[in-house]
């Protein structure tokens, strides 16, 4: 009897919990919100407004205050950019490793691998001077291709090309078919969870990246959303409500990805225990 | 003749793997690779970032980072940081992992919304907790003037967050924490995934108890896992950045005191433009980042146990 009770008794403060937690988490985005619709006035009322106001001219405000276009423009252009570069050196290179035979393949992966120790926080005055020399400094290209790589990438896609069966290859290569061919016709197709993995991560990281952007962005012309953003933030008397409108701005498409794409992301991070 | 054109064969397709790697390669080599060796030749010139020339100090950039006190200041800040949000975070990945390990309806739901802040632009999450944080309207301070003790009728007073050198490092401290624990969470859960579930039953069937369980089959079990978020979080906490930045509005907090390795390292190289100091400073990070993946190469080599 009293083990009976017990059970569901468990059961019911395990689930509180969680759902108290989860709120707690999820809640920053609600004020994000209900500060995002807030009057002015209202702001140091106590207790606090704990609902929106629905001051929907907050956003019409904020966005006329900043080329919020030019910067969403921007970092679709920059991570749109990036994930391809990514996902086609990644494949390459995946592939060279997990199907072609070449001299010193070990030694050259495991340099790849170690090359992911090097922060990127630690490269940034050489990849500054790079990009000055370059005459890179405030422009797309600066944003793009220094990601362009990803050693991640990379270890996936050799992890998923050593899983093709060899006789796919042997048997393409009996039709006259070369690496490359099959590379584009056959492997890719067959790598597409693997490929879309890649390409999530790199887009996320490439749309959430701030501090190279802050660094080698001067204008408005190339600025990416988040560098903007806080800019923005940094404006003498800002209204909260403009700043939560423009966070809510920056964020919605990440939101949005995320609900759509939650597997590929919690999995692939689960997966490869990566962290930005 | 069948020989030569073998060996053609091989030198093709060797050449062939060079080619499909060479995109890849040299974008790492020239981003990454490079930049992490020339980083430390810089650290030994006293270059300021515009002009042509520098000159060559040798150990000069080192000895006065030693007798710098405000790097100092940094350092000791960086490793107050790290010592709070690893092992706390750790802790509360991983008892958010066991409370969502088992299985009850929205369990999907409740880990997405711990997950989330995750991934979301750094940036906008921060600028949402700058005015959570805000001394005057945030709604922390809100709770905090609610905490009225009604028997002595005071109220505690408003605390200056990110205003106040006592409490910046902690208010930086609380956003990390809510925007990293659903990554160890994450990586909590797929370390349970590989536990056996039997052995816990079986344990439960011979008696033990719910803790019995977790000390002496789940906990010893997962010691590969815990062991790989402590580095990974680790070398996070080391490099933190952003929070820094935006939450103290590019000031790095009143009278310094949320000053980070990550900050200071930007602050010398961008704002003052001593590129060989910054660069000394990277060297300690990029050795700090070192180590520990040395740690974690030499422990993960040794059985952390056996199955």
């Amino acid at each position: 009897m009293n083990r009976r009770l017990a059970v569901p008794f468990g059961w019911g403060l395990r689930y509180a919990a969680a759902a108290l937690i989860a709120a707690a988490f999820i809640f920053p985005f609600y004020w994000m919100l209900v500060t995002s619709l807030n009057r002015p006035d209202q702001l140091y009322d106590f207790p606090p407004l704990l609902w929106p106001d629905w001051q929907f001219h907050n956003y019409a405000d904020a966005w006329s205050q900043a080329p919020w276009v030019r910067y969403y423009v921007n970092t679709v252009v920059i991570s749109a950019a990036t994930t391809a570069l990514v996902l086609i050196t990644t494949s390459l290179a995946g592939y060279a490793f997990a199907a072609m035979p070449f001299p010193g393949k070990a030694l050259l992966f495991g340099f790849v691998l170690a090359i992911y120790m090097v922060p990127t926080e630690v490269t940034i005055v050489p990849n500054y001077i790079t990009m000055s020399t370059l005459g890179w400094v405030d422009s797309y290209q600066a944003q793009i291709v220094p990601f362009g790589a990803s050693v991640f990438g990379i270890f996936l896609m050799r992890q998923f090309f050593l899983t093709l069966p060899t006789d796919l290859w042997e048997a393409a290569q009996l039709d006259g078919c070369s690496h490359l061919r099959f590379l584009r016709s056959i492997a890719v197709p067959l790598a597409r969870p693997a490929l879309v993995t890649v390409g999530l991560f790199n887009f996320v990281a490439a749309w959430n990246a701030f501090l190279w952007p802050l660094i080698v962005t001067q204008t408005q012309t190339y600025r990416p959303l988040q560098v903007a953003l806080a800019v923005f933030s940094q404006t003498d008397d800002q209204q909260p409500m403009l700043l939560a409108a423009g966070a809510l701005m920056t964020t919605l498409p990440i939101l949005i990805l995320f609900l759509f794409a939650q597997r590929q992301l919690v999995g692939g991070i689960a997966a490869t225990g990566i962290r930005g | 003749m069948k020989g030569s054109l073998r060996l053609g064969r091989h030198l093709y397709e060797g050449l062939q793997g060079y080619l499909f790697l060479s995109p890849a390669l040299i974008l790492l080599i020239v981003f990454v690779a490079g930049p992490g060796v020339w980083v430390v030749g810089l650290s030994l010139t006293n270059w300021d970032l515009i002009s042509s020339t520098a000159s060559f100090l040798g150990v000069g950039n080192y000895d006065t980072l030693i007798h710098d006190p405000i790097w100092w200041q940094t350092f000791l800040q960086t490793v107050y940081y790290v010592v709070v949000t690893v092992p706390v975070g750790m802790l509360l990945g991983l008892g958010l992992a066991l409370l969502l390990n088992r299985r009850f309806p929205l369990r999907g739901l409740f880990r997405a919304a711990i997950f989330v802040p995750y991934v979301t632009p750094a940036v906008a999450t921060l600028v949402i907790w700058q005015v959570i944080f805000n001394t005057d309207y945030g709604l922390l301070n809100a709770l905090v003037v609610h905490l009225c003790l009604p028997t002595t009728a005071r109220c505690l007073p408003k605390l200056g967050w990110l205003t106040d050198s006592h409490w910046a490092m902690p208010a930086v401290i609380i956003y990390s924490l809510w925007a990293t624990v659903g990554f160890n969470m994450v990586i909590f859960l797929a370390g349970l995934a590989n536990v056996p579930p039997e052995l816990g039953e079986a344990a439960h069937v011979d008696g033990a108890s719910r803790i019995g369980v977790f000390r002496h089959v789940t906990w010893p079990l997962l010691t590969p896992t815990t062991f790989f978020v402590l580095i990974i979080s680790t070398v996070a906490a080391f490099k933190v950045f952003d929070a820094v930045y935006v939450l103290t509005g590019g000031s790095g907090g009143p009278d310094r005191s949320v000053f980070v390795i990550g900050f200071y390292l930007y602050q010398q190289a961008f704002v003052y433009f001593h590129a060989g100091y910054a660069s000394a400073i990277s060297v300690v990070l990029f050795a700090i980042v070192v180590s520990l993946a040395a740690v974690q190469m030499r422990l993960a080599g040794r059985r952390v146990f056996y199955r």
